[in-house]
């Protein structure tokens, strides 16, 4: 796929330059960087496409295949910067729905070139009511780009403390190991008692003392992780010597195209007319026997007394069969259930059933449903 | 289960007369269907739903028959079902309107389909007496036809398994009987069963007590304390069970077990040939031109076609039952 991008000027494509670079500009078409280098000499000039003025500042490296996408891209970003409203200024949910569909109107009409003149008007007058609005927002654009800082430089603060942490580790290693020869030598040097138990006193010491080191080096990765995953949400503890806590870093808000996206709230709020539709009321099912009840698959499988052992006049089931989710408690409950059920019916006190033929054959006699007249003969 | 089936909603009728009437509506509606109407008397052209029954009778012998005889041995519940399709075909359907001995492969094609009992077609055919790849062609043809008479209704509950409820049971609840030794007994009753109307009037679990019940009385041994005072202990529940019990086993008693004599099943089937519809008849030359016509034309046949084709069939009876009366 890659190697067919070509150059719409040159023809050159991906497969024969393998360094190429496909720019675009406002316009939204492409050109290869050698192209922009050989026509925008003067730095500025006209696409070779639709010959609207460009400038050699302009162009960017295109980022996405389409080229339209592009130029919407950079649509959305210019027109972004003056539309800055969010959710909170509105009164409501309807009239902040009807600005962003406003605001798409105006994004697609500049895309597809429909009504410019009029659109742009239109982009002037918000900006001359909104005017201090969009100043103020101008203002707010910064603090999110600190935020954003201020996590990098957390993040940051957080492997150097990890790296200082695995490095005194290591140190305190090395001294301990230095330590316990040491003492070994010493020992060996003053001690009376056999060199060979000394030894081996003094390997299960280090054991026990290497072991104990082990689990604290895990914990203390454990713990670090720990905050590792709660960055998002909370400040770095202040034992790892972190000074000046940034603010809790918010929900990102831009793609990283660097459009801006959503308001405060991400999701709509749940609409009203749902509360005026019944809701689902579950009904358990009742079984209707008939006759005595049969013992349940628990009774079966832990009979109260040793007389009502049913399941001991039944095939037990194999192991394979258990394990594939069968218990012979199934097959007797089943058995048992099937011999109990209606065994008090009497036929003469269900309905009777007049003559059919196929074809006079009602709908109504296929529902299910309608068989709640047919007479129960229970208790 | 069978306190939710189609068949406790369907297929439970309340009393034989209820039957008794249906069979014979169903067999008016095909005289009337078919008569010729220029002719004023129409002797015993046709068959009686008395008739229709004796030679159903026959045919369920038939059914027992080839069932028994089928390889590979096919569980009694294939056999329950294909039975149940049986009885329940014949029901709203005149014999005269599809010949039995074909709805009877079917409705065992169809039971082995549904009792999990995996035999392919061919398997099957090959314990059919006579041409078997026309036998093939009815059983595939016939399928359909089945499954909507008996209105889809294709799970069939059959009293197999609640005697096996009643002997875990037995065995569990009133272990001085030998419950095992009741077996053979109860088979018997259950093939009885099979040939009588009960399994349209009771529900299987009632069916399965009143075999336990007969094969302990059989084995002269007595029952009467574990129905009453351990199986059930409701008085009122009790009374119907006890009614029930008694019906079936009065049913099953007085039915007439002995096949009807050779001579009249040859007398009725001799009559079948002549009154039967032609149109599902695969032998006849009614059924061939509609084959043809429609393997022609494919969907385009009309009502029109329709009567003309019952026009047809009428004249063919009149011309028959002039012909007998000379």
């Amino acid at each position: 796929m890659d190697d067919n991008l070509a150059c719409p000027r040159c023809k050159t494509t991906k497969y024969r330059n393998p360094s190429l670079k496909l720019m675009v500009n406002t316009c939204g078409h492409a050109l290869c960087d050698n192209c922009v280098e050989l026509l925008f000499v003067k730095g500025s000039g006209a696409c070779p496409e639709c010959n609207i003025p460009l400038r050699r500042s302009g162009f960017r490296i295109q980022l996405f295949e389409d080229p339209v996408v592009e130029k919407e891209v950079d649509i959305r970003r210019r027109v972004l910067r003056d539309f800055t409203k969010q959710e909170s200024d509105f009164p409501n949910l309807r009239e902040y729905n009807d600005y962003l569909e406003q605001l798409e109107t105006i994004i697609f009409n500049l895309v597809n070139n429909i009504d410019i003149i009029e659109t742009n008007k239109q982009i002037e007058q918000y900006k001359k009511e909104n005017k201090d609005q969009i100043t103020k927002s101008r203002a707010r654009k910064p603090t999110e780009i600190l935020l954003l800082e201020a996590i990098i430089e957390e993040e940051n603060r957080r492997s150097e403390f990890r790296q200082r942490e695995s490095l005194t580790s290591a140190k305190e290693e090395k001294l301990r190991k230095q330590k316990n020869h040491e003492a070994l030598i010493d020992d060996l040097m003053f001690l009376e008692s056999d060199a060979k138990s000394i030894v081996e006193s003094h390997k299960q010491a280090h054991q026990t003392e290497t072991a104990a080191a082990e689990t604290k080096s895990a914990t203390a990765y454990q713990s670090s992780h720990l905050v590792g995953n709660s960055n998002l949400t909370s400040n770095f503890p202040s034992s790892s010597g972190a000074s000046g806590a940034p603010a809790p870093f918010q929900q990102a808000t831009t793609f990283t195209s660097g459009i801006g996206f959503g308001g405060s709230a991400t999701f709509l709020p749940v609409p009203k007319g749902l509360g005026e539709v019944p809701l689902f009321v579950y009904k358990p099912l009742v079984l209707l026997i008939g006759g005595p009840d049969p013992p349940t698959l628990e009774e079966l499988k832990y009979p109260s007394s040793s007389s009502s052992t049913f399941l001991q006049h039944i095939r037990a089931a194999s192991e394979g069969e258990i394990a594939g989710g069968y218990h012979h408690s199934i097959a007797c409950r089943r058995a048992l259930q099937d011999a109990f059920m209606d065994i008090a019916m009497q036929p003469k006190l269900l309905k009777n059933r007049q003559l059919f033929k196929e074809t006079e054959l009602d709908e109504g006699e296929m529902v299910l449903g309608k068989e709640g007249d047919v007479e129960m003969d229970t208790s | 289960m069978f306190a939710t089936s189609t068949q406790k909603s369907h297929w439970i009728f309340s009393d034989e007369e209820t039957l008794i009437k249906i069979r014979e509506d169903t067999n008016k509606f095909y005289v009337d269907r078919f008569r010729p109407p220029d002719v004023e008397d129409i002797g015993d052209f046709f068959l009686t739903a008395t008739e229709e029954r004796s030679l159903l009778h026959f045919y369920e012998y038939q059914l027992k028959d080839f069932c028994m005889k089928f390889q590979p041995p096919m569980s009694k519940a294939v056999i329950g079902t294909a039975f149940s399709y049986f009885k329940r075909f014949f029901l709203y359907n005149s014999v005269m309107d599809y010949h039995p001995k074909e709805i009877l492969v079917t409705c065992v094609y169809l039971a082995c389909k549904i009792e999990e009992f995996n035999v392919t077609i061919a398997q099957f055919v090959a314990n059919v007496r006579g041409d078997r790849v026309k036998a093939q062609e009815i059983i595939l043809n016939n399928e359909l036809l089945l499954m909507s008479a008996v209105k889809f209704h294709l799970t069939v509950h059959n009293p197999y398994r609640p005697v096996e409820g009643f002997l875990i049971d037995l065995k569990t609840r009133h272990p001085i009987l030998e419950a095992e030794n009741l077996r053979p007994y109860i088979d018997e009753f259950l093939d009885k069963v099979l040939m009588t109307d009960v399994p349209l009037m009771y529900a299987p679990a009632q069916i399965a007590l009143a075999s336990v019940l007969e094969a302990a009385r059989k084995c002269r041994e007595h029952l009467d304390v574990y129905v009453t005072s351990i199986l059930i202990t409701d008085e009122e529940m009790l009374q119907s069970v006890v009614d029930a019990i008694r019906t079936i086993r009065l049913m099953v008693r007085v039915k007439n077990y002995e096949p009807p004599s050779r001579d009249t099943v040859k007398a009725l089937e001799k009559k079948l040939e002549k009154c039967r519809n032609q149109e599902n008849n695969p032998d006849s030359t009614i059924y061939k031109t509609r084959m043809m016509e429609e393997l022609l034309e494919e969907d385009e046949r009309t009502q029109q076609d329709y009567s003309t084709t019952l026009a047809e069939q009428r004249m063919h009876f009149a011309r028959l039952i002039m012909e007998s009366k000379h």
